[in-house]
């Protein structure tokens, strides 16, 4: 029988999962200090790293022979995956304490590595050139071949977060812990420790949820693909961009105004709650479309109802005049964050595209990828046109918490 | 018959004699003089043996090109009417969003069936030094331009499909003012969006300056847009209306002597004179009417153009009826084409140099001097080489009747006979 493939999570687990058990709490002292604290580890792992490519080029060539990676290359592997996967977290502050420095299970982020097992030669064989999509794409995300920058951004919103409040903020912390965690797979891939390709589904990654926020995904959208209509997606997404673009003044416009009555009557007028959220709704689509997250061409108007990969949007509620007073600069972080995570979502849609045309399907983890991030960006925008006081929800899990 | 019958038919030979009337009045305002009849050329003459051969050979490749290429679209549109209503299901659109989707869908169907033409036209262009681009840009170029036409289709049905959605049946007759007006405007602004820059000859702008008030047009501009990059051929043209109206040349005609290029302009302000781009819509709006009548009929029994459905059906008949009135189309086109050619003579007064620029296009150009007569019927939107060189041995004899010698170039130097070539 096969797994049900549409919007849900297809079950097995991925070998290699990140496990948190973190509690968000932060010393100032040693988040003000992280990047001079963290120095010995780097200086370390520059060691470690150096042995486990010699180790990763003799585990690959066992494998390519044997079929089976031998049980001491394994072990050291994998506490070196362990290892970069601890000082990362504690670089990027998704975690607090100082970890140590042989990479032993029981950090608060901490990577589970499957015992060595049996291998494909074939794919042992061409790992390198197999693992390419996967390394740009942690790259972008996590910490492979230096900081991406999600991971960056991300900490540095959790420094300040953690300096003024003592705790990192559980958006930015599970959105860092994500790069990590598909970072950690990649590695483990790389280095022939497990033959499964990484999957950048943050459901299956992380077990956790989003929390509820009154913009929200729905994502029904089946993963069957048209090659045909995704062979000319930059093409047929050219009217909803043109459309999109005549359509920005007028949001604009409506944002100014609404602004203006959400300052006076702390809530956001009907008719111009309804027009935005069209607009945020509207844009989704686009995005999801044109970067093959959504598979059927949208509507262009913004229904609530009818595209599968759906934003929805609370009625209007009652918003704190000070925090619309101040929409903009609060507005600015988010921004940048969304601006990041929007070359992730480029990176989803390129190999979305190449995955599609070969095997007329969306990769579950890419499309789900994609999605969190569209659902960011219609928070975002929701946030900085007086939609929602509500600030973004950087928590890259498709499912949500139901509302208390 | 009954009484709705009668007055239909009564109605459409009101239409047709409307129709015909019209036509006729358009043709006979675009005309060379009555009494001008060309004399036949031997081109041989004109031409070395040697170029007609490499023109004809040339030509011949890129005839048959046309000719798979124009199948394998019909063939390839037939697949779409026929494979494309599936496509429905990959839309959450509602009808209109949906017709667009599956319309655009057969242009990149079309557009995947012209590809490996497109290549071999490349391949061969570049073999004879006429396209200067690579194969991926040449690609690219196309790529986009498509993305352009998905634009246009996108636009027009919305236009056809919303009109259809209210008047079912009738939708044709209030789409095709839109159409026109559609025209109207994207001829009025193609000025402004073509990349071009001012000519930089003083000498050449002072004559385009003099040709344009002897053919009773003011200041006009002319722009030159620069295409060597990407091909050899020469080519100008005349585009907008009212303010935004000007000559374009291409910078590849700028490498030919000043008396060919002034030639070329007096053609080119002919078209401006003589109101060619008004005709043109209005003849665009002689074949509009049909012609959407037509995709109406066609399309009833698919549940009409109000039906997303219909679309794929509907692009398969505009291209079947696009190649049915394209002879007609390109007469009236050479007839134009013929009038300018005529002021530009009456204008410059330099036969000699309009013969050398003809006798350019064959050997710049590759373009035969004298296709076979179906290829003249059929594809042609200028007069031949051949028909272009007698118009100018017809104006010379004329004159040379009138003043006793051959004519004086009006601008730059003194016209001096050719030397023919023997071959």
């Amino acid at each position: 029988v096969r797994a049900p493939r549409v919007g849900g999570v297809t079950p097995g687990k991925h070998p290699v999962r990140l496990r948190i058990d973190d509690d968000l709490c932060r010393s100032r002292l040693t988040v003000l200090f992280r990047l001079l604290l963290v120095l010995p580890h780097l200086v370390w792992l520059l060691g470690w790293t150096f042995v486990a490519q010699v180790a990763a080029f003799a585990n690959w060539v066992a494998v390519v022979i044997t079929g089976e990676t031998p049980a001491v290359f394994h072990g050291f592997l994998a506490s070196y995956v362990r290892y970069t996967t601890h000082v990362n977290a504690y670089l990027f502050l998704a975690a607090n304490p100082f970890p140590g420095f042989r990479g032993a299970p029981g950090y608060p982020v901490d990577v589970e590595l499957p015992p060595p097992g049996r291998q494909s030669r074939w794919s042992a064989g061409f790992r390198l050139v197999l693992a390419v999509p996967a390394a740009l794409l942690a790259s972008a995300l996590g910490t492979l071949g230096g900081p991406g920058g999600v991971v960056t951004v991300a900490a540095i919103g959790s420094w300040f977060a953690a300096l003024a409040l003592g705790r990192s903020p559980r958006g930015l912390r599970d959105l860092t812990a994500y790069g990590l965690g598909y970072t950690a797979q990649t590695l483990a891939y790389l280095l022939v420790i497990t033959a499964r390709y990484p999957d950048s589904h943050p459901d299956r990654l992380l077990d956790r949820a989003a929390p509820h926020h009154p913009v929200r995904l729905r994502l029904e959208d089946e993963l069957r693909r048209s090659r045909l209509t995704v062979f000319f997606r930059p093409l047929l997404v050219f009217p909803h961009l043109l459309w999109l673009t005549l359509w920005g003044p007028f949001a604009l416009l409506a944002t100014v105004a609404n602004w203006f009555a959400a300052l006076a009557i702390a809530r956001s007028p009907r008719p111009l709650h309804r027009f935005l959220g069209a607009y945020v709704r509207y844009t989704s689509h686009v995005y999801a479309y044109a970067t093959l997250v959504g598979n059927p061409f949208p509507g262009f108007t913004g229904r609530e109802s009818g595209y599968p990969v759906a934003i929805l949007v609370d009625p209007p509620a009652r918003q704190r005049r000070l925090v619309t007073l101040f929409r903009l600069p609060l507005a600015l972080p988010i921004i940048v964050l969304s601006g990041v995570l929007w070359w992730l979502l480029i990176l989803v849609g390129v190999f979305g595209l190449v995955a599609a045309l070969v095997s007329g399907r969306m990769p579950a983890g890419l499309r789900a990828s994609g999605a969190v991030v569209i659902r960011y960006g219609a928070q975002v925008t929701a946030y900085w046109s007086i939609l929602t006081d509500r600030y973004p929800d950087s928590t890259p899990m498709v499912r949500t918490e139901r509302a208390e | 018959m009954t009484l709705p019958r009668l007055l239909r038919a009564t109605a459409l030979a009101v239409v047709a004699a409307v129709w015909i009337m019209t036509a006729t009045l358009l043709w006979r305002a675009t005309r060379v003089p009555d009494d001008l009849s060309l004399p036949h050329l031997d081109v041989r003459d004109y031409f070395t043996a040697d170029e007609l051969r490499r023109a004809e050979r040339f030509e011949r490749f890129l005839r048959i090109e046309f000719l798979l290429s124009q199948l394998a679209l019909v063939g390839a549109l037939a697949f779409w009417a026929w494979r494309g209503p599936r496509y429905v299901r990959e839309s959450a659109a509602g009808r209109l969003g949906t017709g667009m989707l599956l319309g655009m869908l057969g242009l990149a169907v079309g557009w995947l069936s012209q590809l490996p033409f497109r290549l071999s036209e490349v391949w061969w262009e570049r073999r004879y030094g006429i396209l200067r681009t690579g194969y991926a840009d040449a690609l690219l170029n196309d790529w986009l331009a498509l993305g352009g036409e998905f634009l246009a289709i996108c636009l027009t049905l919305l236009i056809v499909m919303g009109l259809a959605g209210r008047f079912p049946r009738y939708w044709w007759l209030p789409a095709t003012p839109f159409f026109v007006a559609v025209a109207a405007l994207f001829i009025f602004t193609y000025p402004y969006l073509a990349d071009t820059h001012r000519l930089q000859n003083r000498q050449l702008r002072a004559d385009a300056r003099a040709i344009a008030h002897e053919e009773g047009l003011g200041d006009v501009p002319v722009e030159v847009e620069k295409v060597s990059d990407e091909t050899s051929a020469p080519n100008a043209e005349a585009a907008g209306f009212g303010p935004s109206r000007r000559v374009i040349l291409w910078d590849t005609l700028l490498e030919f002597p000043d008396d060919e290029v002034r030639v070329v302009l007096a053609h080119e302000f002919g078209h401006l004179s003589r109101k060619h781009l008004p005709k043109a819509l209005v003849w665009y709006t002689l074949f509009a009417l049909p012609g959407a009548y037509l995709i109406a009929v066609a399309t009833r029994r698919r549940g009409g153009m109000a039906n997303p459905a219909a679309v794929p059906w509907s692009l398969l008949v505009v291209v079947v009826l696009g190649l049915v009135a394209l002879p007609f189309e390109n007469a009236i086109s050479r007839h134009i084409e013929a009038e300018a050619d005529w002021v530009a003579l009456e204008t410059t007064r330099d036969p000699g140099a309009a013969e050398r620029l003809f006798r350019r296009f064959t050997r710049v150009a590759l373009e035969q001097p004298d296709p076979p007569q179906w290829v003249a019927l059929v594809t042609a939107n200028h007069p031949t080489v051949e028909d272009r060189i007698a118009m100018v041995v017809a104006w010379r004899g004329r004159h040379r009747n009138r003043d006793g010698r051959d004519g004086t170039a009006r601008f730059g130097k003194v016209y001096s006979p050719p030397v023919r070539r023997d071959s």
